[in-house]
């Protein structure tokens, strides 16, 4: 069953195999997918691994299962609308249901997602709570709108509906409805919310109606469209959306390790005291965090459009990297130092900088477009001391990738620094460099 | 099977029933259950109020940037085992120079390499039938632990070190396992593949009314409708740590001190607001916006 699944959701982005078929089997084995809701719930636990995928997810459950296709930027109730899925299923709906309502389409597409989304949990909950409707006359003039009000505003018990029809507790309903005057909150008896009458919703009823929204489709309808749910753009340069990914890669340079090793000053010491038992002592050996030093080009016209995203990236990073972040700034490139200040007023020579702890990872961040004179063999002879003395050093450029070739000077820099592109991937390859680089 | 029944919450959680759902899931397949979610979001309750609620055995294990496998399973203890084994040296000399008195080594044997073993608390949920398993805060950890526990996890068995022991559950009695992350670092897909994943998204005002209530069931309707009103307004801000359910619960129980009449002004005037903000940065954000003429309802 279903063995196009796997690839059929590959294409959509998910991590779907062999193994997503095993447990669903599983799954279904121990009697946890009776309905079209449940193989939703299911899928989903078992596909979905980020809040990323359960735009794809939805997107690729609706295609599989349902044939209903959801176009890129579209909602799902538009997909639904103009799906052959829902023709079918409202031509199967009893004329009467189809007719008598003066409903527009929405009510429609609410009701076909609710049965989309119905759980065998749902069905339970619809199929239990006799007790509550047998002391209750439906037939209840309402001549005291507001007496309910203050009884049970707060969520105190719950109510079992059992083995009652979904078909009586609609009747019902009606009944009630016919008699309401008025809006109700809390109480059993009336339609309104966070009572626990068996219809309306937001309340402590196990069972019963919802009035209105969508129960289950309303999960579904929300992610679909909202890009929180959508897996962000890795090879784009850095915007808003994909900064956390881009912090995210950044936090891999950071690299703390538990180790428990002898402490031999001690152990011996001890031994000594205790007239040659040597018992040993053991410590915790603590890693040094790493060092950041950040080199930004923010001068010129060119680097214009990228200074603010790259600025709120370090000042997030600032905060995680605490005191061992230091940010400098140079104009295109560098001859003979830095600057300490964005407005660029106090120099730090190259001296100075070359006298910080070598295991610094170094970040320069420029697009390393210049007229080629500015790239003198001055300025090279600087850079190439950088790389000397710092090992974990890496170029990144906001520029897209594809034009770094038509700049000379991007080329010449290239020939030095290992160059990656300011994209959430360009970052995480230049963090796994330089881990690479540490581990030699 | 006997703790696969659908769990909802009790009268002090409400489990929205997604979660519900993924957590029962979890239970009958016999894998572990990821949480993950804005911090605040009531992620760590779960097991906890599922443990109490049930009457099960609960055993949390916080995870740490120091943790290790070793901590989880169970854990060798070298140094006893040679300061006892010294010990048993040292009395056999004094035996020898007619000293009667002994030196105790805490009725631990030498010859029993078990006497030595610390079990962390994975050992010990597995050791109880159908108790309940939380590993807390999994993306602090150092990036091989989750991969060392794949294995730990997945065989539903530990190898207890040097005694060679061996602690296993089987599915059907095997606890339920809990683990929560707050995305500080991405997981290894190896693995999330083998949980039953879930990620809990932010409740909307209906929910949050009903989380409230069961934390302050005595709540004056006014004061929830106003508070719960200026906290959504707040999370719309774009802020850079927005306000979660924890910390609206706690300003609702700061201001649940005074009269009613006094807590609705003092709601109204955002007094205890340190209590929703938590950077000077968002605090000054939320200052200017008083100040250019924000209201709250």
């Amino acid at each position: 069953m279903f063995e196009t699944l796997p690839h059929h959701f590959r294409n959509f982005g998910l991590a779907t195999d062999i193994r997503t078929l095993l447990i669903l089997r599983k799954s279904m084995e121990k009697g946890l997918v009776h309905t079209l809701g449940d193989l939703y719930m299911v899928l989903k636990g078992i596909v979905v691994k980020s809040p990323k995928e359960m735009g794809p997810f939805s997107t690729a459950f609706y295609d599989y299962f349902l044939d209903i296709k959801i176009e890129k930027g579209e909602s799902l109730d538009n997909a639904v609308l103009r799906s052959e899925t829902f023709k079918q299923w409202l031509e199967n709906l009893n004329h009467e249901e189809r007719l008598d309502e003066e409903n527009d389409y929405r009510d429609f597409i609410n009701k076909f997602l609710d049965e989309v989304h119905l759980t065998t949990f749902d069905i339970e909950r619809i199929l239990r709570g006799e007790d509550v409707l047998k002391n209750d006359d439906p037939n209840m003039k309402d001549d005291n709108p507001q007496t309910e009000f203050d009884a049970q505003k707060h969520v105190s018990q719950m109510v079992d509906y059992s083995n009652i029809s979904l078909e009586e507790l609609r009747k019902r309903m009606e009944q009630v409805a016919q008699q309401q005057q008025s809006r109700h909150e809390g109480g059993s008896h009336w339609i309104g919310a966070y009572g626990n009458s068996p219809y309306g919703h937001g309340g402590a009823a196990k069972g019963g109606i919802r009035v209105g929204g969508a129960g289950g489709g309303k999960m579904a309808r929300a992610v679909i469209g909202d890009p929180n749910f959508y897996p962000v753009e890795r090879k784009e340069i850095l915007k808003d959306d994909n900064m956390d990914a881009a912090l995210a890669a950044l936090k891999g340079v950071e690299e703390a390790s538990a180790e428990i090793v002898l402490d031999l000053e001690k152990t011996i010491k001890q031994g000594l005291k205790e007239g040659g038992i040597f018992l040993p002592y053991e410590m915790e050996k603590i890693h040094q965090k790493i060092q950041v030093l950040l080199l930004v080009d923010n001068g010129g016209y060119s680097m214009y459009p990228y200074v603010k995203s790259v600025q709120k990236l370090f000042s997030k990073m600032k905060t995680r990297f605490a005191h061992d972040l230091k940010v400098h700034y140079f104009h295109n490139t560098i001859y003979g130092g830095v600057y300490e200040d964005a407005a660029r007023f106090k120099f730090i020579s190259l001296k100075k900088l070359l006298s910080l702890d070598k295991n610094h990872s170094v970040f320069i961040l420029g697009d390393a477009a210049m007229a080629p004179y500015e790239l003198d063999e001055r300025s090279q002879a600087d850079w190439m001391e950088l790389k000397k003395k710092f090992k974990r050093i890496v170029w990144l450029n906001p520029v897209k990738q594809a034009m770094w070739p038509y700049t000379l000077t991007t080329q010449w820099i290239g020939k030095i620094f290992e160059m990656y592109p300011l994209t959430p991937e360009g970052i995480e390859g230049a963090v796994v460099e330089m881990n690479r680089v540490r581990k030699k | 099977m006997a703790h696969t029944d659908i769990w909802t919450g009790s009268d002090e959680y409400l489990c929205d029933t997604e979660l519900a759902h993924a957590f029962h899931m979890s239970r009958v397949l016999g894998m572990p259950l990821l949480i993950e979610g804005e911090p605040g979001t009531g992620k760590t309750e779960l097991p906890l109020q599922y443990a109490k609620s049930q009457g099960l055995e609960l055993f949390v294990y916080p995870v740490g940037s120091k943790s290790n496998v070793e901590q989880f399973v169970a854990k060798f203890d070298h140094v006893k085992y040679l300061r006892d084994s010294q010990i048993e040296i040292l009395n056999a000399q004094r035996e020898e120079k007619g000293l009667s008195k002994k030196l105790s080594t805490g009725g631990r044997s030498t010859e029993v390499p078990d006497d030595y073993v610390t079990h962390g608390p994975a050992t010990k949920a597995y050791s109880i039938p159908h108790s309940v398993l939380l590993i807390d805060e999994i993306d602090k950890a150092p990036r091989e632990f989750p991969n060392d526990l794949l294995y730990a996890l997945s065989h539903r068995k530990f190898v207890m070190p040097e005694s060679g022991k061996i602690i296993a559950t089987n599915e059907v009695e095997m606890p339920a396992i809990v683990i929560t992350s707050n995305r500080e670092q991405e997981l290894p897909t190896a693995f999330k593949g083998r949980c039953i994943y879930h990620y809990i998204t932010f409740p909307e005002p209906e929910t949050m009314r009903e989380i409230v209530l069961k934390h302050h069931p005595k709540i004056e309707q006014k004061i929830l409708d106003i508070g719960i009103g200026i906290f959504y307004q707040l999370r719309q801000l774009g802020l850079e740590r927005a306000p979660s359910t924890r910390e609206l619960l706690n300003w609702l129980k700061y201001v649940s001190h005074f009269e009613p009449k006094d807590a609705q002004q003092k709601l109204e005037n955002l007094d205890g607001l340190g209590v929703l903000i938590k950077t000077q940065g968002d605090m000054q954000r939320v200052m200017n916006r008083i100040k250019s003429g924000f209201k709250v309802r």
